[in-house]
């Protein structure tokens, strides 16, 4: 089955220049980036150990969210075998969430609470 | 087809290698991209959720596991929403691929009928508390 065939450009600003799309990618990856320093920072306060490695992924998301900021599929400047979304990049994204939740299991299970703190 | 071959499907490897179909349009990759990055921020607030629960919560009375009893199902459900996303984003990437329609997520089946869930178990250890 072939693919359906591309229709032509419209006139908003989102059919005429695909860039807007790949800055949208981008900041999405930050944000995510974001989300984990965030659930670093709170899970700091119960265990330091532990919330420094969720703080180092927090980096290592921003990076991979590199490919999404490269250059143009097809453009001159593209670096060769570099595809424009990787499944490795989200697969670690995925794998490194269900450790940082395990993670945060063995802290909510044997961690010491600061009851009431909330209150 | 067998499910450890649906598993090995899902491995980074299996995906790069299916060339299958023609590449799309990249502003429908990057949707799709964008939409598996949402479900994975959904994923990470529902940890941070379940830990603030567990963490700072005070101890309900008359209820002593209760905070766990609401708190770690949703650290789990964090974990299992990354999982189904990366699954969700293979498909929708092959669908896309071939020219398909893309399939139906089951994600906010998953999401309503959890947090459904928890506000009933919340209802009801709440009302425990209230009635000690």
């Amino acid at each position: 089955m072939t693919s359906p065939p591309r229709e032509p450009a419209g006139d908003g600003p989102e059919e005429r220049d695909s860039g807007l799309a790949r800055e949208r990618t981008a900041l999405s990856w930050t944000r995510t980036a974001i989300s984990f320093a965030a659930l670093g920072g709170v899970v700091l306060k119960q265990n330091v150990i532990t919330g420094l490695i969720i703080l180092a992924i927090a980096p290592v998301v921003w990076q991979l969210g590199r490919v999404s900021r490269g250059p143009a599929p097809g453009a001159a400047d593209q670096l060769p075998g570099r595809s424009v979304v990787g499944a490795t990049r989200l697969f670690v994204i995925a794998v490194s969430i269900v450790a940082v939740a395990l993670l945060c299991l063995v802290v909510a299970i044997l961690g010491r609470s600061a009851p009431g703190a909330l209150r | 087809m067998s499910w450890s071959q649906r598993l090995a499907a899902l491995l980074p490897g299996a995906v790069e290698r299916d060339a299958g179909g023609t590449e799309p349009d990249p502003r429908f990759t990057f949707a799709n991209e964008r939409t598996f990055l949402a479900w994975s921020r959904t994923a990470l607030a529902l940890v941070v959720a379940g830990l603030g629960i567990v963490q700072l919560l005070p101890p309900f009375p008359g209820v002593p596991a209760g905070r766990h009893l609401l708190g770690v199902p949703l650290i789990a459900l964090g974990a299992v929403l990354a999982i189904v996303a990366y699954t969700e984003w293979v498909r929708n990437q092959r669908a896309l691929r071939r020219g398909e329609p893309l399939p139906r997520s089951v994600m906010p089946l998953v999401l309503a009928a959890t947090i459904t869930g928890m506000a009933i178990i919340s209802g009801i250890v709440l009302l425990v508390s209230a009635l000690r």
